[in-house]
């Protein structure tokens, strides 16, 4: 019986493993026969941001409902990449007319988006940007639709460094540091900060999430006693960094930005705590993908100037 | 066969919580200290130790649950996910119920209690291995944390700030209440009944069946234990991050396990101390707050701790072999 039983579990993890990669996270089915289909492809359906990116697709389409039908589709964790690359597969059997994605990875999702558009579907880009040099080794043009993070997080370091004077020790916390947007948000943040010519002495990464950004932001608070800002690469991170300010005894002399605006750092803005976030219009940026596949569809042109369609961002600070 | 389950049991717990064990555990963490002294200019200082101070009570409580869990010979992967459901339940009932702190902070905990005891429950009453009933309970958890919060991070504010602001010496009323856990679970281990019957539980469950014991209702404390202290830590992040985040504690089982396999416990059930465990939960966070500090990369941290892990694991092996010998 010992003998079988590491098997047997072993049997049991495959078993679920598999069965769960099947079962897309949330799929919502509204098809009608000569309707466009479109499929919205998300990340994480966890976090807030495209929770709110889906609820406005979603709106979207019950006022237009004669127009199109929507799929929409999330995976479990933002890293989560091989389910979406699943999902992505799934939605090429089921011969939906667009997809527009928000892909886990920019490199790793170019070849089942190559897949899908050999079998003829439209492709959007949304939110993470494909990496250009795999598209053009694939010869691929997918037109993206979203806003510029890298002036996202400059606008938000811009506003900091006017709080601050040259030489000042900086430091940032970068999201999962693979993804185009951690990448961009950072290069953004390293754009204004070299500018007003502060000095960075530290750039690590807290996942995305509130418990790792804390304890990153520790750290360096920490080993560098004249840090005077940490800039977080999201809104959650920024939050965990805030009670590592305060953890440190040092409220009111480290200042703490963010980036996407989240409704939890709304009260953190308003007494100071967070100086300034970063708002992209999430929900807007869903919609966005799907008109411009629908545009697609018909044959119309998109806009797009050198494959991008750049939607707003704006700097959000005290209210 | 029953004549055999006390010497069996006195003898391999001894090798485990013994002096020597001590003394090792202390001695890789001092070398760690040292090597991060030298490595960092501002390691080496009080504001290290408030930060850890600050940072370890959630996965010393947790840690001291798995402990037990892994002394009986079981394992529970759902304790991030349970931690995550405790707090997007106390977050639910200050913000949208208008309950105060201490009915919902009770209610948060009662429902990490809970989800521990159904995987105990499932374990126990069709003999599935707990591992893989404690993997669908990290699932269910952790969906409805997220159906609870909507997915999204809710701020709570600072009304349970004073559960870890520190109030001397850098020491908060939480790390109090993680250390006042690891003494009474040590003398529950050490001195109970209770504690002889788990480690005789995950040592040689049948002789203790044998032996007129129903080992079955001291599972299913164990893992309802295990959830209370996942509520507890739920408590204590909620409490220093302000916050709830539906997405907290992604991953946290493995730093745990990692924590009480290199205190010395085996993953094999019959032998473990929370003493050792305790010093497990110590390297760990030096370990993570010493890479950081140093500006270790991401990948250079995860590289360096897993092989800790493992060199941790190797050591105990060969410290048990020798302890058997010797017995």
């Amino acid at each position: 019986m010992n003998a079988s039983r590491p098997m047997r579990l072993l049997a049991a993890a495959v078993l679920f493993s598999t069965t769960s990669a099947f079962l897309p996270l949330s799929a919502a089915y509204a098809q009608d026969a000569d309707k466009p289909k479109v499929a919205l492809v998300m990340k994480s359906l966890a976090n807030e941001f495209f929770r709110t990116m889906e609820d406005g697709a979603k709106g979207y389409q019950k006022e237009h409902s004669d127009q199109f039908d929507l799929i929409s589709n999330g995976i479990k964790d933002e890293t989560d990449t091989s389910n979406q690359i699943r999902i992505v597969e799934q939605m090429i059997v089921s011969q939906v007319d667009a997809i527009v994605i928000a892909p886990a990875d920019s490199k790793a999702l170019v070849p089942v988006i190559k897949k899908a558009m050999d079998a003829g579907i439209k492709v959007v880009n949304i939110d993470n940007r494909l990496d250009q040099d795999v598209l053009k080794s694939k010869q691929l043009e997918v037109p993206f639709v979203g806003p510029d993070n890298r002036k996202g997080a400059r606008l938000v370091g811009e506003y900091l460094a006017k709080q601050l004077k040259a030489g000042d020790e900086v430091g940032i916390i970068e999201g999962v540091s693979t993804t185009f947007n951690a990448q961009q948000r950072t290069a953004g943040f390293k754009d204004a900060m070299e500018g007003a010519g502060m000095k960075i002495v530290g750039v690590q990464s807290g996942s995305w999430e509130i418990d790792k950004g804390n304890a990153v932001a520790s750290a360096m608070l920490n080993e560098h006693p004249n840090l005077k800002a940490l800039l977080a690469g999201n809104d959650s991170m920024a939050l965990g960094a805030v009670s590592a300010v305060r953890a440190a005894g040092k409220k009111g002399e480290v200042l703490v930005v963010g980036y996407d605006n989240i409704n939890a750092i709304k009260p953190m803005l308003k007494d100071g705590r967070v100086l300034a976030t970063a708002d992209q219009y999430g929900s807007k940026q869903a919609v966005f993908g799907i008109d411009a596949a629908l545009k697609l569809i018909k044959g119309e042109s998109t806009g797009a100037v050198d494959g991008v369609i750049e939607t707003p961002v704006e700097l959000v600070t005290k209210p | 066969m029953n004549t055999t389950v006390t010497p069996a049991v006195t003898k391999r717990s001894s090798s485990v919580s013994g002096l020597g064990t001590y003394l090792g555990l202390a001695g890789a963490l001092l070398a760690m200290i040292v090597l991060f002294s030298a490595m960092s200019s501002h390691f080496l200082s009080y504001n290290t130790f408030t930060m850890l101070a600050n940072q370890i009570p959630d996965l010393m409580v947790l840690s001291v649950g798995m402990t037990l869990i892994l002394i009986i010979g079981g394992i529970d992967l759902s304790v991030g996910s349970v931690v995550a459901l405790a707090a997007s339940v106390v977050s639910v009932a200050t913000l949208n119920w208008g309950w105060g702190i201490f009915p919902s902070a009770a209610l948060g905990m009662l429902c990490a209690a809970l989800a521990g005891t159904v995987t105990g429950t499932v374990t126990v009453a069709w003999r599935i291995p707990s591992f893989i009933v404690s993997l669908g309970v990290l699932e269910m958890a952790r969906g409805l944390a997220y159906q609870l919060t909507d997915s999204r991070t809710a701020y709570i504010g600072d009304v349970y700030g004073w559960l870890s602001t520190p109030f001397a010496f850098g020491i908060s009323p939480s790390f109090i209440l993680a250390l006042l856990v690891i003494v009474i679970a040590h003398a529950l281990l050490t001195r109970s009944v209770f504690g002889r019957y788990l480690v005789a539980i995950g040592t040689n469950e049948e002789a203790v069946r044998l032996a007129g014991i129903n080992p079955k209702p001291y599972k299913v404390l164990v893992f309802a234990l295990m959830g209370l202290l996942a509520g507890l830590a739920a408590l204590f992040q909620v409490s220093r991050l302000e916050a709830a985040d539906p997405n907290a504690g992604a991953g946290l089982e493995l730093q745990v396990i990692a924590a009480v396999v290199i205190g010395g416990t085996s993953l094999m059930g019959g032998r473990g101390s929370v003493i050792s465990t305790f010093f497990g939960v110590l390297i760990i966070s030096v370990l993570a707050a010493g890479l950081a500090q140093i500006g270790a990369s991401e990948p250079t941290k995860r590289i360096i701790t897993g092989a800790v892990i493992v060199v941790a694991v190797v050591l105990d092996t060969y410290r048990s072999h020798r302890a058997k010998r010797r017995g």
